[in-house]
């Protein structure tokens, strides 16, 4: 099993707490109840994160918010080694990873703290895993798939 | 009639630690260098670019300096902001808007926020109470820094290309060579591919001998018509092609992570100035990290696309003096200056080999540089193509 017993990230220091704007309350507010929330354009057919008022792809305003599948492909990633900011300057080492997720054209950059670092790799497949951000709104984190 | 358009000026503050100068000091000092470099007085400066501290830096600038500039930039596009500064006032001074533009930048960003900056320590500890700007509200939380960042790139492209942490390394060793030769670089002894493998892993692949120093310095070039440069004392260097791009802010957004907005700028300005990549004797690259300089050797077109390890590492290592593209003469990001941005350094170290001024770091007979920046998280590329005036 790749991943590692889950570091305790639950501490989130108030000014890492999300500050939700008219644009992605939805995506921190889905997240605080267990879904990836994200973009769908009935005009080209992909999806984006994180929310706009136009899609990227195309320039269309003809998005709707989804419920992603939460599954996804590790485009790439790095170790974090070293971060001076707390709280990650004791959590360190840690994966961040740059998902792509199945839904085409969506990617979004993500913590992996279960993920034990040797054992990231690119194309590895992985899913979506949710942490309480305060009372209303949650973070997305990946965990290995499987 | 178009103007043709040449540096005429250079200057560098004090450098690389100067606790007693601040920011707008090691400007001014810089400057009043390119000033007397140039054969100029200040009243003769017309138009004037700074980037680096926000909305209206560049007038209070001005102001300090006793100017009143006519024409002003500050286009911020990070690191690499001095190329397009140079670019607009390459344009504006062809088209006769401008006659001369002195460009200048200076940081203490060392003694004023200490050596760990781009893993997010040294600011004083969090960004309490600071909205972060989009998409930064979404990569903060994840702990990710400006190193993973740049990270995540080398890693993709080792991943396509089988480059090897070593090949990266060797950059840095072959800067630290250039260093060596310049007593104003931040570190100049040499070191080893060993060295740089095993010097401390910040953010996988990348060690800490792949990342740019912090420093303090300040930097001034001074751009104006061939018409003016000929009764100044310096041999002109010509501006002969620029161009410049971006593909993303926030590196999730960087599509393809083995490919910068340089693979357009560059071509684009090789074509303005009449040349292709073996015609360029010496390279100014922004070398934030090893893997910087890499990428965009292949997008440059100096190497193909995945044989940028291979090139640097070639015939004894491509970039040293000697090398088939000596690159960063001065000791570059990785060992020599980086005060928080080096674009501006880029330019200086690029016109100072065109003239032969560059003492014992000069490339003998060189008559083409190319002066590259990346800002960001590789995110924005500004080539500038310079030549002697037969070139």
């Amino acid at each position: 099993m790749p991943d590692r017993a889950m570091p305790d990230w639950s501490d989130v220091p108030k000014w890492l707490l999300p500050r939700p704007t008219l644009e992605d309350r939805e995506f921190w507010e889905g997240a605080g109840r267990g879904e990836l929330r994200i973009q769908h354009c009935s005009s080209c057919g992909r999806y984006q994160h994180y929310a706009r008022l136009l899609c990227s792809h195309c320039g269309k305003q003809t998005l709707a918010w989804v419920t992603a599948s939460g599954e996804g492909t590790v485009y790439s990633f790095t170790v974090i080694r070293q971060n001076g900011v707390p709280p990650f300057d004791e959590r360190v080492p840690f994966v961040v990873a740059t998902v792509d997720l199945d839904e085409d054209g969506a990617r979004l950059i993500a913590a992996m703290p279960a993920l034990d670092p040797g054992e990231a790799r690119i194309g590895m497949r992985v899913r979506a895993a949710f942490r309480r951000a305060g009372d209303e709104f949650g973070f997305v984190d990946f965990v290995a798939a499987g | 009639m178009q103007q043709r358009v040449c540096i005429v000026g250079v200057g560098l503050s004090d450098g690389p630690v100067t606790p007693e100068l601040n920011g707008v000091m090691l400007e001014a000092q810089a400057f009043r260098r390119a000033l007397d470099d140039a054969g100029l007085e200040k009243d003769d400066v017309s138009g004037l670019a700074s980037a680096g501290y926000g909305g209206m830096h560049e007038v209070a600038l001005a102001e300090y300096l006793g100017l009143t500039p006519r024409w002003l930039e500050s286009s911020s596009v990070g690191g690499s902001s001095f190329e397009f500064h140079a670019m607009h006032a390459y344009r504006a001074i062809q088209n006769g808007d401008v006659d001369t533009v002195a460009i200048v930048y200076g940081n203490n960003q060392l003694s004023a926020s200490g050596r760990t900056l781009g893993t997010g320590g040294g600011g004083g500890g969090g960004r309490g109470g600071m909205a972060l700007p989009l998409p930064m509200a979404y990569e903060f939380p994840t702990g990710l820094t400006l190193v993973g960042a740049y990270a995540m790139a080398a890693q993709r492209h080792m991943y396509e290309y089988g480059t090897k942490p070593e090949q990266l390394a060797s950059i840095a060793v072959q800067t630290r060579e250039h260093a060596g030769r310049n007593p104003r670089a931040m570190y100049r002894d040499p070191i080893t591919v060993d060295d740089v493998m095993s010097s401390k892993l910040v953010a996988d692949p990348l060690h800490k001998l792949d990342c740019c120093v912090i420093s303090d310095g300040g930097c001034c070039v001074i751009v104006t018509t061939e018409e003016r440069a000929r009764d100044l004392p310096h041999r002109p260097v010509y501006v002969r092609g620029a161009a410049g791009g971006t593909t993303h802010h926030s590196i999730a957004a960087m599509t393809d992570m083995t490919r910068t907005a340089a693979a357009v700028s560059g071509p684009r300005a090789f074509a303005e100035a009449g040349i292709t990549p073996t015609d360029v004797d010496v390279f100014a690259m922004y070398d934030s990290f090893t893997y910087t300089v890499l990428v965009v050797l292949e997008d440059l077109g100096f190497a193909a696309k995945g044989e940028g390890g291979a090139f640097v590492t070639d015939n004894g290592g491509n970039l040293r003096l000697g090398g088939a593209l000596p690159t960063n003469t001065d000791g570059g990001g990785l060992s020599g200056t980086h005060p928080g941005m080096r674009g501006l350094f880029l330019l200086c170290e690029a016109t100072r080999q065109l003239r032969g001024d560059a003492g014992d770091s000069q490339v003998a007979g060189a008559e083409i540089a190319v002066a590259h920046g990346s800002g960001g998280w590789l995110s924005t590329q500004g080539t500038v193509v310079l030549g002697t005036e037969g070139a």
